[in-house]
């Protein structure tokens, strides 16, 4: 072989190499019934309604024999075709759909060539005119059992794929951290923990941090679920002494209960903890509360105290209310039942009041105050202008739908759901009308269509805000660092 | 300026040569560092810097973990038997010998601390290797909670987040559960993962073949009938629990007397041990400690637990030598070292543990 053909040769081998590697695609397989990508395409986009500020919709069929897939979307005058598996949106032609599909539908016609023959259908989505709040927070985390690595809160820009890390493992000595709220979907009022030696709760009012020890003598525990008053000086708590267990079939895995549990009020202004010997009794466990709308009530679970674990299944939270005095920061008399587990026969978990006052979403199992892995776990809704329950059945799947949060203008909520595999929660939005009526709920997009398939961590806590926070993984590395905790009497 | 070129060339030619020969080398001297490497999803020099660089010891704890996940029980008890008195060296000697049904015969023979060479612990002090393995045991026995919790745990502590060995044990552990949604997920990320395609192939649901079938009907057999929520490191439960759904889970029964008799829990043994379900000189050497301390030497329960002449000729030269010497050891070292009465009356739990 002369020189020049083996240059040629090598040329010509490295090219089919390279060719090979980049042709290499994901394997959708195993797809259909029975498996976690039931539907024809994944995600899930059919009959959807979306906001029309969100990022571009990419899937992918998911029939392992299809191909030559083409995807048709027409939305008045305008008409776009984008052949191929995946189904990958440029910037610009999204733009230009979403302008002229904005309080109308999109209709879709997808046809390819499957074993059996063609197979088209036609199928649409939904543009509201509602925007959503563009920033989504959440933390990625591996499904774990009191353990934990490299943790991660990310905040998402639900109008583009970019995603930053506002808290991360690389800045805090790989310390736990719990997930970041919002309060009202602001982006100006929020806090999360970090765990462990350096800890704290971050609270972050006005673009200002501070590093908080919301702990004091006479309480079980540091402050654990809660939320900020809309006003900004308050915060209520729940303490919880949190005990992990396993169940041993049917697939129900981990459960996790309380051994005691109370509830607290914090003064941000004053540095001060209070806590009250209504909500600090041992035969009753009070957790997950939240303020009204208003910042005038204080909605939170309770259960009667039982022998755990061996009743875990009798363990049933009833929704309740006590009055919030905004200027004082107590909490008053009398409890008001809102939603009565025994009467119900369940569970509640995780109210969230909506920022305008008119809803409250909560979740619902059949027992217990740990609602990720039981499958029966649905999102209620109620109306709290007549106490009415809203019918949810579009949003709820068959397995858990929890951790959810409104946006600011409580058109949107998103929530966390176990759909599909069951095991790893993502983030589902849908949308609310001023009548109550719900929408069925679109999963968050990625860039890239696959992105889901491989994605071996849950987003836990997603949470809603009208705008980024004014803070990075870099800055709370520092102030984890150098910043001493606040403390609190 | 050629003769340069070509004196760089040749210098460049030698290094990488060299390299290359320190390379064939490493993976000479450590052929399952690399494999366990592999089955973390992580490249040799990734390995390398996640776990540093191997030495014998490692080398050979690897090579359990390696052939445990793929099931080679021979090749386990192979590298078991060259006995390192480390935890994980003991919990994959025990495992290998309940494999083959030989739990209690073989257990005196080997280096035993006290209930962690059957089950290792799960918690705050447990290194990323031994959680990784801990599942294992839990997987044979039939009980999936556990072994999906350490799977998981041992995908979260790895390099990479992944791996295909804790990947293939959670498709598993659904399929067997009868989870297909949870399972197709870990079989579609194995199925795109070089080196696994045939091996997720084989297990997408309707693809089984008889052997795959049949392994997985086993599997489903001795999975709990009977819900019941118990804490997160009380292995007796969870033998229990799969008991009480089979009592014929003679791997869990071997465990759990095992457990009561390493533990040196001589009441719960006895209320666990039914000598029609499982028989073996470590039980029989264990009832007669009870029976001697209760004074229950009689015919009858003699023949009820089945212990044989041999073993209590044995148990009265053991006593009559141990209380000749008023209660040492050394005289019985030799004759005795490897009998249940050596290990409760001598062995002591060290106190780091």
């Amino acid at each position: 072989m002369k020189r020049n053909d083996l240059i040629r040769f090598t040329g010509f081998l490295l090219a089919a190499l390279l060719l090979l590697s980049c042709g290499r695609r994901f394997d959708v397989r195993p797809a259909g019934t029975g498996t976690d990508r039931s539907s024809p395409l994944f995600p899930d986009y059919t009959d959807v309604t979306i906001p029309c500020n969100i990022a571009p919709l990419n899937f992918y069929y998911t029939d392992p024999d299809g191909s030559r897939f083409t995807t048709v979307f027409s939305a008045g005058s305008l008409s776009v075709t984008l052949r191929g598996r995946e189904v990958v949106w440029k910037e610009k032609q999204w733009t230009r759909l979403m302008a002229a599909a904005t309080g109308s539908d999109i209709t879709v016609v997808s046809t390819y060539r499957g074993a059996d023959g063609p197979v088209s259908w036609q199928w649409s989505i939904h543009v509201s005119p509602d925007r959503i709040d563009p920033y989504l927070t959440y933390r990625l985390i591996e499904p774990g059992f009191e353990v934990w690595d490299d943790l991660e809160i990310q905040e998402r820009n639900l109008e583009s794929f970019e995603t930053r890390n506002i808290s991360d493992w690389r800045h805090t000595g790989n310390h736990c951290m719990n997930c970041h709220i919002h309060a009202q979907g602001r982006g100006d009022l929020s806090m999360f923990y970090l765990r462990g030696e350096g800890g704290g709760a971050i609270l972050n009012r006005n673009g200002t941090l501070r590093k908080l020890t919301l702990q004091d003598s006479a309480m079980i525990s540091p402050t654990v679920y809660g939320e900020i008053h809309p006003e900004g000086r308050f915060g209520v708590f729940s303490t919880n002494i949190i005990i992990p267990a396993m169940h041993a079939a049917f697939g129900r895995r981990m459960e996790v209960f309380d051994r005691a549990s109370d509830l607290c009020v914090a003064d941000f202004d004053a540095n001060r903890m209070m806590t009250f010997p209504e909500t600090a009794r041992k035969d009753v466990l009070e957790t997950f509360p939240v303020f009204s709308a208003d910042g005038r009530f204080v909605y939170y679970c309770a259960a009667q105290a039982r022998p755990l674990p061996a009743e875990i299944d009798q363990l049933t939270y009833s929704l309740v209310r006590r009055p919030f005095n905004a200027e004082t920061g107590v909490l008053e008399g009398p409890a008001d039942t809102v939603w009565s587990a025994s009467q119900r026969g369940a569970s509640v978990c995780h109210p969230k009041a909506s920022p305008d006052g008119r809803w409250l979403l909560f979740t619902v199992a059949e027992y217990g105050t740990f609602p990720i892995n039981h499958r029966e776990c649905d999102l209620c809704l109620m109306d709290l202008t007549t106490g009415g329950i809203m019918d949810l059945n579009l949003v709820n799947s068959d397995k858990s739908d929890t951790y959810h949060s409104w946006a600011s203008d409580a058109r949107w909520f998103v929530f966390a759901s176990k759909r599909g595999d069951g095991l790893y929660g993502k983030p589902w939005f849908s949308h609310v009308s001023p009548d109550g009526s719900v929408t069925r709920p679109f999963l968050l997009p990625q860039k890239n269509p696959h992105f889901y398939d491989t994605m071996l961590r849950s987003f836990n806590v997603p949470d809603l805000g009208n705008a980024p926070v004014g803070f990075d993984a870099a800055e709370i590395g520092r102030i984890w660092k150098e910043v001493p905790a606040e403390s609190f009497q | 300026m050629r003769r340069g070129r070509r004196i760089a060339g040749i210098i460049l030619a030698v290094a990488l040569l060299a390299a290359g020969l320190s390379q064939c080398v490493f993976l000479l001297r450590y052929p399952y560092f690399r494999r366990y490497a592999a089955q973390n999803g992580v490249s040799l020099r990734e390995a390398r810097k996640a776990w540093g660089h191997p030495d014998k010891d490692s080398e050979w704890a690897m090579g359990l973990a390696v052939e445990a996940a793929l099931e080679n029980w021979d090749k386990v008890s192979e590298l078991a038997a060259r006995d390192r008195t480390t935890e994980i060296g003991t919990y994959y000697y025990n495992l290998s010998n309940a494999m083959k049904g030989q739990l209690a015969d073989r257990l005196m023979d080997y280096y035993q601390p006290f209930e962690r060479g059957l089950f290792l612990p799960v918690g705050a002090h447990s290194t990323p290797f031994q959680i990784g393995c801990a599942g294992d045991v839990w997987f044979a026995l039939g009980y999936m909670p556990l072994a999906e919790r350490d799977a998981m745990l041992g995908m979260l502590f790895s390099p990479a987040h992944t791996g295909s060995r804790y990947l293939r044990r959670l498709a598993e552990c659904n399929l067997v559960t009868g989870d297909l949604e949870a399972a197709s997920k870990y079989l579609r990320i194995l199925h795109n993962m070089r080196g696994n395609r045939q091996w997720a192939q084989d297990r997408f649901p309707g693809h089984w073949d008889p052997a795959y079938q049949l392994r997985i009907a086993e599997k489903r057999n001795l999975l709990p009938q009977l819900d019941l929520v118990h804490g997160m490191d009380q292995a007796q439960i969870a033998l229990r629990i799969l008991l009480g759904t089979n009592h014929t889970n003679k791997m869990a029964l071997d465990y759990l007397l095992c457990y009561d008799l390493l533990t040196k829990d001589l009441d719960a043994f006895v209320g666990d041990y039914d000598p029609s379900l499982t028989a073996s000189h470590l039980y029989e050497e264990a009832m007669l400690i009870f029976l001697a301390a209760k004074g229950g030497m009689t015919e009858d329960n003699l023949n009820h637990y089945h212990i044989s002449a041999t073993t209590l000729a044995r148990f009265n030269r053991f006593v009559s030598i141990y209380k000749r010497d008023n209660g040492s050891g050394r005289n019985l070292t030799q004759e005795f070292g490897k009998s249940y009465w050596y290990y409760f009356y001598f062995a002591v739990k060290n106190e780091k543990e």
